[in-house]
């Protein structure tokens, strides 16, 4: 009697997923455009302290216009006793072998003149106003910051920055 | 010949590159900015001068010792949030009664007048003239220079502020940050820190006051030109901000 009836067997109509693609493409763009590449992954260990609530501060926005240097512990602890204070220094990568080579010496000077030198044309900004980023970890200490410091005071590298984590506001 | 039917090209495999590019891209990039405080560190000069005689309001002292205690003006305290309250006191306590002598230890603000600054600047003329018919050495002009483009900035600030005298902070009022060689960095960031947000504060407030606009918003707009001709208006207003309210921190090595 019912009005409604059941006329034999019917097969689910298949999801059309036709714009599956474009939606999926129109992620992609978005993390493309929202996000910035991954810095390269320092060989020390940096867990960085926060930052502050007001943005007082110029982000920079070109990386490659800014020489990076990275302060932390070794990833391999055994080797964490070779280094003062335990902390090591990465200069594009290099962990310097000795503590000798890293602090008594003119590294952290020498590292920065060379970039400097090979800094394309484009940019003509003088050495004074190159910032250099000071990467540092938490627990490091503060006497290997102005050690950094001293080095490209004598090299005239005159800008200085320390990196912070960003805490989220705007 | 007849006419074939062109084939229609199989267009589901589609997503799942685009997935492939999409995890690629979470993966290999991250959402965080670089956020970090930029300082100039003073130049090397080779000549040792006697160090100059600054009173004891002009200096805010943050110490920091190995044990990560702080002391600021003999205060000591563990609870590193305090340190913007004493800065903002630093600069606040004695902005209102610029020109006066006020009794107590914090730095007195001083009153330039426009008269005063066209004085200045004609005289460095005067004396650049000078120097220029007596050929004097090239490092003298330049600094001269320096000086009268000192004066032309304050000359600026003093018309964008309105009347004929501007405020100004003792020139010799510094923050200096006094650490020791095993203070962690996570201590001497958070100093900066704080120091970085109390100076934010005092600025905001006066472009509040003369503007009602937030220094922030002033910095964002300039920060984000790359055509530094289009937010000259903005650009003014933040370097009247700097001279009233300067930010001259300075970094003491630690010897132990």
């Amino acid at each position: 009697m019912s009005k409604f009836k059941k006329d034999g067997k019917r097969s689910m109509p298949g999801v059309n997923t036709s714009s599956l693609p474009d939606i999926v493409f129109m992620l992609l763009f978005f993390f493309m455009v929202a996000t910035t590449s991954k810095e390269v992954d320092p060989t020390v260990k940096i867990d960085q302290p926060s930052g502050s609530k007001a943005m007082d501060l110029t982000p920079y926005k070109q990386r490659s216009e800014v020489d990076f240097l990275y302060l932390g512990q070794p990833r391999n602890p055994a080797r964490a006793n070779a280094f003062k204070m335990g902390y090591a220094l990465s200069l594009d990568n290099v962990v310097q072998p000795t503590p000798d080579g890293l602090y008594n010496t003119n590294a952290v000077g020498q590292w920065k003149k060379d970039k400097f030198d090979q800094k394309p044309a484009r940019m003509t900004a003088p050495i004074e106003q190159v910032i250099t980023c000071v990467k540092a970890d938490k627990g490091a200490p503060s006497g290997l910051i102005f050690d950094i410091r001293k080095q490209l005071q004598d090299v005239n590298g005159l800008t200085i920055a320390y990196a912070v984590k960003d805490n989220g506001n705007i | 010949m007849a006419k074939r039917e062109i084939p229609e090209i199989n267009a589901g495999s589609m997503a799942d590159i685009a997935f492939l590019l999409l995890i690629f891209f979470l993966v290999t990039t991250t959402m965080d900015k670089d956020q970090a405080y930029i300082r100039s560190i003073p130049k090397k000069i080779e000549v040792n001068t006697p160090p100059v005689d600054v009173e004891k309001r002009n200096i805010l002292a943050i110490k920091a010792n190995s044990q990560n205690q702080l002391m600021v003006r003999g205060v000591i305290f563990n609870d590193p949030d305090k340190i913007s309250d004493f800065v903002l006191d630093f600069y606040e306590t004695n902005a209102n009664s610029a020109g006066q002598f006020v009794d107590n230890d914090f730095p007195l603000y001083s009153i330039v007048t426009a008269s005063q600054i066209k004085e200045n600047i004609d005289n460095i003329l005067d004396e650049i003239d000078a120097m220029e018919a007596a050929g004097s050495p090239e490092e003298m002009i330049t600094f001269k220079y320096n000086q009268l483009a000192e004066w032309e900035k304050k000359d600026r600030a003093l018309k964008l502020y309105g009347g004929n005298q501007l405020p100004e902070i003792h020139f010799q009022a510094n923050i200096r940050i006094e650490v020791m060689q095993a203070t962690t960095y996570d201590i001497f960031a958070k100093i900066q820190t704080e120091i970085q947000e109390a100076v934010y504060e005092v600025r905001d407030k006066e472009a509040q006051r003369l503007w009602n606009t937030s220094y922030g918003v002033l910095k964002r707009k300039e920060a984000n030109e790359a055509d530094k001709s289009k937010v000259k208006d903005e650009l003014a207003k933040i370097e009247l901000l700097e001279i009233i309210y300067p930010a001259r921190i300075i970094e003491v090595t630690p010897k132990n």
